[in-house]
């Protein structure tokens, strides 16, 4: 374990290669990067330019076929999958495009499982209070299915924030929502982000959201063009 | 061409699936199941149809209540047949310190007259043609009496004043006959010998049966002569009507067991129902690409019936190849009641099988395939297009007629087919309303449990209509196994407990007139507590008020029983504090000679009898008219010599009688009964524990047969909670991911899916085991009259098992998707 510079994440030459019937396919080629304590950046690219890739490897849902990456200052390349949930259980929080609400679960009972899962104490107050916070604190018992769209993202991000995650990942989180509602929904990650100081990472083809964030990495054909 | 091409290649390619898998291992389950059952009683069949005259011994056997007249035996022999004489009784049979009731065979030289009695020379060599009977002074018995006796050939056996030489192993008698089901060993003597025994007295309980043989036209005109001479159709016994018994009982045993399968069947059907239905969504998108390319809606619908009807006849003739083997099962259980050689089973089991598969396919597959026709085209742009699902009354509806048809086909009689099809519906309705009750209950108490519990709980109450068809099918595979294993046992037990401790427990029988004041001296000498010896008279029953009894005019099997063979009458003074009179008059001193009848309700009934109606007995060659003056009710199980049949006590005088009675003597006392046989060897002891005993094995028998249908139950019931795992299975890997996103350790996964599908076994098991118990208090309230208590240990057991069950095979099911790297799930959700 090693601390590299102030970085909260840090990508050292990331390769991401797929075998297909026309032979290995490489999605990502050698990306370098290193995002620091309480940034907002994103990640943007044309589709198939390998940015949701990237997103899992930085997250550690995925492994890289060579390269490194540091997650709070832990090598989780090195960790086996409960080692690199553990680390995503103290520090990590998702939003996704598709929210992925668990369907079984209520809206309290979806936001409550983080805090669960971290062995937290009193995680029915928390996760209300979380609720209530992204403005859903009277639907706490209702299911994903009872929810709009709109809805079901607001209780992802109480879900998301409640565990206070030191950094949060976001695969496209406007991707699923009409114009409207994803201007909400941008509006509530930037605020809570604001409030708890949380480092974030985004994938998006939403301008708005991009020009939210203090940086922008952009992504063509498995390697980064530049930094803004 | 082209259909059954594109058929084929998409029914390899998405084999890989699952759905079509499930499918498959449904319907091997059913078929196999069905077949093995099948072919066994198609065996049995072809044995009873190919040895009709073997069957019998003979081409014609008489069949009265005497040995054959002398100027029938002058007759046959005018007409230049063979005959030959067989008698029959029960007796207990000696050697040393053992004894044994046994059937006993007293045959003439000559026997049999078709068909081949087969014998050994020990229970080691290889039997063979034997070349007549046995010799006077020796006698031949089977392998069941030689070692419940401990006796080796060459040793002596006592029977009656006599004592025989064991000489042979009998193998198999034709008229016994090539396939039997029988209750007590056998032995065979020379019928010379008989009287030396001192065995057969008259009015003892005898069965005499002549054997005839000869060309069809002579014993065609034998048996014209005999019913001229007053002898009736029933007498007379040859091919056409052999075993009238066995083959009912045959086909009712088979038709029984079918039923059983049938279960097994249904529960294939709704593993196959939720099969088809998911697999019938995936294929929205090629059915709307097909569209797209020019395919017209009823080439969809050839393409995917095809795949359908190809799989369901690969497959059925892959179940008809495996029951063929599962047969052997049924023959290996039933060894001992099942006797002699079968044939190899026909085609018949096999179209059986194919055919079952064919319409449960049809039946509970067809409608979501029938709908993918209606797959817009446009789904290719718009991929929220699709069918509206099929009404659930249509598939319930026609799920429910193809069930009926193989019900109906199976079970034949009206009243039957509307049991088991009504007791399936309610039992389903009832079942599956106590599982919803259960799974609301718990829903409930979510809140309050660990989130790995709680998040089992949820998936079960989420999904509650699915986890309502998994928890009442494996519910009725619990619930077989333990009615056939607990719920039996708790009720023999019950019964023992209901006796009270002196309940009699010998009847002896054949006890003659001139022997009773000696037998009720020694029975005061020795201390023994006898009911009254009662008396017998051996009467066949020819007329009902002017009108000859015809077996063929009653549909009740007991009733037929009861006319084809001779009754037992009995005289009473006074009605027996067991007995009660619930219509009509007991007769007083002055009617002791009147031809009056008192008749058992449930007899009465049977036969369709009313008070006043005149019925013409025939005891030996004389007649005896009677009528009805009253019904009784009898309590059987007070273990007394009890009549179905009483007349006034001077009425039969004149008459040929013998006496029964009945005594209760502890086991360590047997050596008393010893005593009473050597003393008054006509006399025949019935041991009611030797043959509870004998009754009890039989129906074990019977019963390990049922349990080998129910695993298939157990199985098809795994297979409906497979295709519900298979159907989900997405969604399951999607929330495994998310868990594991949100930072889920692998021990935390494990334990949620555990949990879940202890919470999905539990509740299965506590359905089985409530079923059971209703069943159970059922059957001893009405069916029995016996108090009934419920077991809990049922309950622990029950749910044990199916926790055991569900668990493990859930857990081999998605062992996979938990090694599923979680970003790939959640890509593939998207």
């Amino acid at each position: 374990m090693r601390e590299v510079n102030n970085a909260l994440v840090e990508a050292q030459n990331l390769v991401k290669q797929v075998s297909s019937p026309e032979g290995t396919l490489t999605i990502l080629d050698g990306v370098s990067l290193s995002i620091v304590a309480g940034e907002a950046v994103a990640v943007v690219g044309v589709s198939g330019s390998g940015k949701s890739t990237l997103l899992g490897l930085l997250a550690g849902l995925d492994t890289p076929t060579s390269g490194t990456v540091h997650l709070n200052g832990v090598d989780i390349t090195e960790l086996d999958e409960d080692g690199r949930a553990q680390v995503r259980a103290d520090s990590v929080g998702f939003v996704f495009q598709s929210f992925q609400l668990l369907t079984s679960l209520t809206a309290l009972e979806n936001v409550m499982l983080p805090l669960e899962l971290a062995g937290r104490s009193v995680p029915e107050r928390d996760a209300k209070a979380e609720l209530a916070r992204v403005g859903l604190g009277e639907r706490l018992h209702h299911y994903p299915s009872q929810l709009s769209g709109g809805e079901q993202q607001r209780v992802a991000i109480a879900r998301a924030y409640v565990a206070k995650p030191r950094i949060l990942f976001a695969d496209e989180p406007t991707g699923n929502l009409d114009a409207q509602t994803s201007h909400h929904i941008v509006e509530l990650l930037f605020s809570l982000n604001d409030e708890y100081n949380t480092t974030l990472v985004l994938v998006t083809h939403n301008p708005e959201l991009g020009e939210r964030c203090q940086r922008s990495f952009e992504l063509e054909g498995g390697m980064l063009r530049g930094k803004a | 061409m082209k259909i059954w091409s594109i058929a084929l290649r998409s029914l390899r390619r998405e084999w890989r699936g699952g759905e079509l898998r499930i499918v498959a291992l449904a319907l091997t389950i059913a078929t196999t199941a069905v077949v093995s059952v099948a072919s066994f009683g198609d065996r049995l069949h072809q044995t009873l149809a190919r040895q009709g005259s073997e069957l019998l011994g003979a081409d014609l056997v008489v069949h009265v209540q005497a040995p054959p007249k002398s100027d029938w035996i002058v007759r046959a022999d005018e007409l230049g047949l063979r005959h030959a004489r067989v008698e029959s009784f029960r007796s207990v049979v000696v050697a040393g310190e053992y004894t044994q009731l046994a059937e006993i065979k007293a045959v003439e030289n000559g026997y049999p007259l078709r068909g081949i009695l087969r014998i050994a020379d020990s229970l080691e060599s290889i039997d063979r043609p034997a070349n007549g009977v046995p010799d006077p002074g020796e006698v031949w018995v089977d392998a069941q009496l030689l070692t419940q006796l401990h006796l080796n050939i060459g040793d002596s056996v006592d029977l009656g004043k006599q004592r025989f030489k064991i000489t042979r192993l009998l193998t198999l008698e034709p008229d016994r006959g090539g396939v039997a089901f029988t209750m007590a060993p056998r032995l065979m003597l020379n019928l010379e010998d008989l009287p030396a025994t001192g065995l057969v007295q008259p009015g003892s309980l005898v069965h005499y049966h002549w054997l005839v043989a000869g060309s069809e036209q002579q014993i065609q005109v034998f048996k014209d002569w005999m019913l001229a001479r007053g002898l009736l159709d029933t007498d007379l016994r040859d091919a056409s009507n052999a075993q009238p018994r066995f083959r009912v009982a045959l086909d009712r045993g088979e038709s029984f067991l079918l039923l059983a399968t049938l279960v097994s069947v249904l529960l294939a059907g709704i593993a196959i129902a939720r099969s088809v239905r998911h697999y019938a969504q995936r294929q929205w998108d090629n059915a709307a690409v097909m569209r797209c390319f020019g395919a017209r809606q009823n080439e969809i619908t050839a393409i995917y019936v095809t795949q359908l009807l190809v799989l369901a006849l690969a497959v059925s003739l892959l179940g008809a190849a495996l029951g063929f083997l599962g047969q052997q099962v049924f023959v290996n259980i039933l060894s001992g009641l099942v006797a002699g050689e079968l044939p190899l089973p026909t085609w018949r089991p096999v179209a059986l099988g194919v055919a079952v598969g064919v319409i449960t396919v049809i039946g509970f597959g067809l409608p979501p395939l029938l709908r993918l026709k209606d797959v817009p085209p446009l789904r290719v742009i718009r991929r929220d297009l699709g069918v509206l699902p099929v009404r659930a009354r249509l598939v319930y509806g026609i799920a429910f007629i193809s069930f009926a048809v193989l019900v109906i086909w199976t079970a034949k009689q009206i009243g039957l087919i509307l049991w088991v099809l009504g007791g399936t519906v309610a039992t389903i309705l009832v079942l599956s309303g106590v599982s919803l009750i259960l799974i609301r209950l718990l829903a409930r108490s979510r809140a309050s449990v660990h989130v790995s519990w709680r998040f089992g709980i949820a998936a079960i109450a989420r999904h509650a209509r699915s986890s309502t068809s998994q928890i009442v099918a494996l519910g009725i595979g619990i619930m077989a196994i333990l009615l056939l294993t607990m719920v039996r046992a708790d009720l023999w037990e019950q019964w023992q407990i209901s006796l009270p401790p002196d309940t009699p427990n010998h009847f002896l029988i054949n006890i003659q007139p001139d022997q009773l004041s000696e037998v009720e001296s020694f029975f005061e000498q020795q201390g023994l507590v006898s009911r009254p010896l009662t008396p017998i008279v051996r009467a066949r029953l020819i007329s009902i008020n002017g009108r000859t009894v015809d077996p063929e005019d009653y549909r009740d099997g007991f009733a037929r029983r009861q006319v084809q063979r001779a009754a037992n009458l009995s005289w009473a003074e006074e009605l027996q504090p067991d007995n009660k009179v619930v219509q009509g008059k007991w007769w007083s001193s002055e009617q002791f000679k009147d031809g009056l009848l008192s008749v058992e309700l449930g007899y009465a009934e049977a036969l369709g009898l009313k008070l006043g109606d005149e019925l013409v007995y025939r005891i030996g060659d004389k007649e005896l008219s009677v009528a009805v003056s009253n019904y009784r009710t009898v309590a059987w199980d007070s273990f007394r010599p009890n009549f179905f049949l009483l007349v006034p006590p001077d009425l039969l005088t004149e008459f040929p009688s013998s006496y029964i009675t009945s005594l209760y003597l502890p086991r360590e006392q047997n050596a008393k009964i010893r005593e009473i046989i050597e003393r008054f060897p006509n006399i025949t002891d019935i041991d009611v524990d030797a043959l509870l005993g004998q009754v009890r094995r039989v129906l074990n028998k019977v019963n390990t047969a049922l349990q080998f249908i129910f695993v298939f139950t157990l199985g098809a019931g795994l297979v409906v909670l497979w295709a519900a795992l298979t159907a989900t299975r997405s969604e399951r890997r999607k929330e495994i991911a998310v868990l594991r996103a949100l930072g889920a350790r692998s021990a935390d996964l494990r334990l949620g899916l555990i949990a879940e599908f202890v919470v999905l076994g539990s509740l299965a098991g506590s359905v089985g085991a409530f079923a059971a118990a209703v069943t159970g208090w059922g059957l001893s309230k009405f069916l029995f009259e016996l108090p009934y208590e419920a077991n809990i240990v049922m309950w622990f057991v029950g749910v044990l098992l199916a926790v055991l069950l569900v668990v493990s095979a859930s857990y081999l099911a998605i062992r996979a998707d938990l090694k599923t790297p979680p970003w790939q799930s959640l890509r593939e959700s998207d």
